[in-house]
């Protein structure tokens, strides 16, 4: 490892695996602690633009944490925020932030309980950056100890949208777009197949690194891996095309309102049914399966036939998105 | 132009009948190279080796231009940057391709004045900001040499502006590997970028003279994949003859306005190509009535004579050659990953082993 923090660490990608399992001594592994019939998370946000096309670093820190509690088959019910503002921040800049996070705790039905705020010098952060934490009352959990081979992958929908949106902003691409974030709480349309019978074995929202890291990280050290047929994977045009110019593929690129679901193979088409009857899962496809023999390993297979393996990204070539 | 009909899955699966039936008429293992890294990392991205039988071959040869960018001319210039007030201007790739001792991005973090560029553009813009001398660490193959003698025939360049050239001429390069027998291959894939600047005809000598199946590709799936058909039939027709498939982007003249800015502003030297040595008139020069520009000339730069071109282990000059691939290194995805590269071949999007790397291969 690096003798120093590098923004490589806060990627998402292998190094913050390494840098949790080496320096905290922590496990990786659910995105939100099951403590009994509670979970628990908590997450930061950092975010440049603050103010970007499809949303703000509010409804962003609101949704993350209640994503994160849906992942393992909580209902999300109370959220914390805490502020560190920089001096010199505009008030109106954050009445902004406020009203939008307050705006999606309501819509994802849960109450902001507690909180905290710290200002700091001009020039030690850029503008806020908040902290949520959650805790979410389990319905039931789910914490893929049940995974099989042939198991189903879902992806709620459309890859790659909001690390891509926040890129063109960011950067001045210059990529003349209507894409904008996906960010958004995923509680109506994960819930009722939490609240169903279907057997869902897993959930991770994919943000951080992407598709890849997601998939990667779900089977990183375990007995089973994934074969994902790429052709399925549903990708937009305009994702498509910053893609290319980029260079990056959209499986790499941070997604803030997508759900990725390991399900039965007998349930997976009755899921998909749910999912497309809510219109944030409008494009859920089945875009893959479990394969016991890949052990630890993403295989994309792609339209033509050829398979190649789909890597943790070790890097993120677009730091601080979420 | 709608790219999709050049990756439509059903052409590709075709083109790969094809070559199977065609290659089934080979009577030995063919070797079929390339020398463009987008080639490479399109062919790593699609999987196409995974579609091409077990009797052809598909390698990359010297294709990634920050990856012969030699540690000599490296070294001056990080050794110019930490000595003098100076600030060096290069492209991403470039900044943490390994010196003997230092990285551009190294040299950086001990207070060098080095800064990332995307265009000759960019460093111009950034030039005229400061009093400071900025010079272009400018590298490439013909592809961004055009770009860089545009600027210079074109433009009023600041008083404070220098280029130090390290754009290298890949036929040339390609050529004298080829005569000195230090590759060898069955039928060349021809750079789709690179040719779109220099054209077909300088690759003339390869077919007549070593009698090598030469075909213009372009990037998408079923470029390459025509490509080696192409090859193949051309081998089992006893035939070598330069083919363009590229034809929506290559001329075979080339692009007559970008060669006359490169005649106009470089002469062809001879120059070290990494771990390759010396390539005779492969490298691209300032001429002397642009010597005003001319780091080089400008600046007294320390050459050392204890340059390594690759560190201990390191087998880039095999992978850059096509003589192994990239897994056959030791240090592969082991100590030399794209976070910590040991080689040049780690590092670029057109490096060999980054592709690699990153198509998964060493997990």
């Amino acid at each position: 490892m690096n003798e120093k923090i590098t923004l490589d660490h806060g990627s998402g990608g292998k190094l913050t695996l390494e840098l949790i399992e080496e320096v905290f001594k922590a496990e990786h592994s659910l995105d939100a602690a099951i403590l009994g019939d509670i979970a628990f998370t908590t997450d930061s946000h950092s975010i440049k633009p603050l103010f970007f096309k499809g949303g703000d670093i509010g409804k962003l820190a609101v949704s993350g944490t209640v994503n994160d509690l849906l992942c393992v088959g909580a209902k999300p019910l109370y959220i914390s925020s805490a502020f560190i503002i920089e001096s010199g921040f505009e008030i109106e800049q954050l009445k902004k932030i406020a009203d939008s996070m307050i705006k999606e705790a309501k819509d994802a039905n849960v109450k902001i309980v507690c909180g905290d705020t710290k200002v700091v010098e001009n020039g030690k952060c850029d503008g806020v950056y908040i902290n949520t934490s959650g805790i979410g009352k389990i319905i039931r959990a789910i914490d893929g100890s049940d995974i099989k081979d042939g198991d189903k992958v879902i992806v709620s929908g459309y890859i790659g949208d909001h690390g891509f949106a926040i890129l063109n902003e960011r950067e001045n691409l210059g990529i003349d777009t209507k894409l904008k974030s996906d960010v958004s709480n995923l509680v109506d349309l994960i819930l009722p197949i939490i609240e169903s019978d279907l057997r869902i074995k897993m959930m991770r929202d994919p943000t951080r690194g992407g598709l890849a890291m997601c998939l990667n990280e779900l089977c990183y050290g375990k007995d089973f891996g994934f074969e994902i047929e790429e052709s399925l994977i549903p990708v937009r045009e305009e994702v498509k095309v910053i893609s290319e110019i980029l260079g990056i593929e959209p499986y790499y690129s941070a997604n803030e309102g997508k759900m990725v679901i390991i399900v039965d193979k007998n349930d997976a088409e009755k899921t998909i049914e749910i999912l497309r009857s809510n219109p944030k899962g409008r494009n859920a496809t089945i875009i893959g399966e479990v394969k016991n023999e890949l052990k630890g390993k993403v295989v994309l297979k792609t339209a033509f036939g050829s398979k190649r393996i789909l890597r943790m990204p070790i890097s993120d070539k677009m730091p601080r998105i979420c | 132009m709608n790219l999709d009909r050049f990756n439509n899955p059903e052409i590709v699966k075709r083109l790969a009948l094809s070559i199977k039936q065609e290659a089934s008429k080979l009577s030995k293992t063919v070797k079929i190279m390339h020398i463009c890294g987008t080639h490479e990392n399109s062919i790593v991205r699609f999987g196409l080796r995974d579609l091409l039988p077990e009797n052809i071959n598909l390698i990359a040869g010297p294709g990634c231009p920050v990856c012969v960018t030699s540690s000599k001319d490296i070294d001056a210039v990080i050794d110019l940057a930490l000595k003098e007030d100076v600030k060096i201007l290069t492209f991403g790739d470039m900044l943490k391709v390994p010196g003997s001792r230092l990285s551009f991005s190294k040299a950086k973090s001990m207070g060098a004045d080095i800064q990332m560029i995307y265009s000759i553009f960019d460093a111009i813009e950034i030039a005229k900001e400061t009093n400071k001398p900025c010079i272009f660490f400018a590298c490439g193959f013909e592809t961004t040499a055009a770009p860089t003698a545009a600027a210079i025939a074109e433009l009023t360049l600041p008083n404070n502006f220098f280029i130090y050239s390290v754009h290298k001429y890949t036929p040339n390069g390609v050529y004298a590997l080829l005569k000195s027998g230090k590759i060898s291959m069955d039928g060349l894939i021809l750079p789709g970028h690179a040719s779109t600047i220099s054209g077909l005809k300088p690759y003339e000598r390869f077919t007549d003279e070593f009698f090598i199946p030469s075909v213009a590709a372009g990037f998408e799936a079923a470029d390459v994949m025509l490509a080696v058909l192409m090859i193949i039939k051309q081998i089992n027709n006893k035939e070598a003859k330069i083919e363009n498939s590229y034809n929506r982007v290559v001329r075979y003249e080339g692009n007559k306005k970008a060669l006359a800015f490169l005649n106009k502003v470089f002469y062809l030297t001879d120059t070290i190509w990494r771990g390759l040595g010396e390539i005779k008139e492969s490298g691209y020069e300032l001429k002397d009535e642009y010597e005003r520009l001319d780091a080089k000339k400008q600046f007294s730069i320390n050459y050392s004579n204890s340059y390594i071109e690759h560190q201990k282990g390191c087998r880039c000059s095999d992978v850059i050659l096509g003589n192994i691939t990239p897994i056959e290194c030791p240090l592969f995805a082991k100590r030399c990953t794209p976070l910590n590269p040991i080689g040049p071949c780690m590092v670029s999007d057109e490096g060999t082993c980054k592709n690699w790397f990153d198509g998964g291969y060493g997990e």
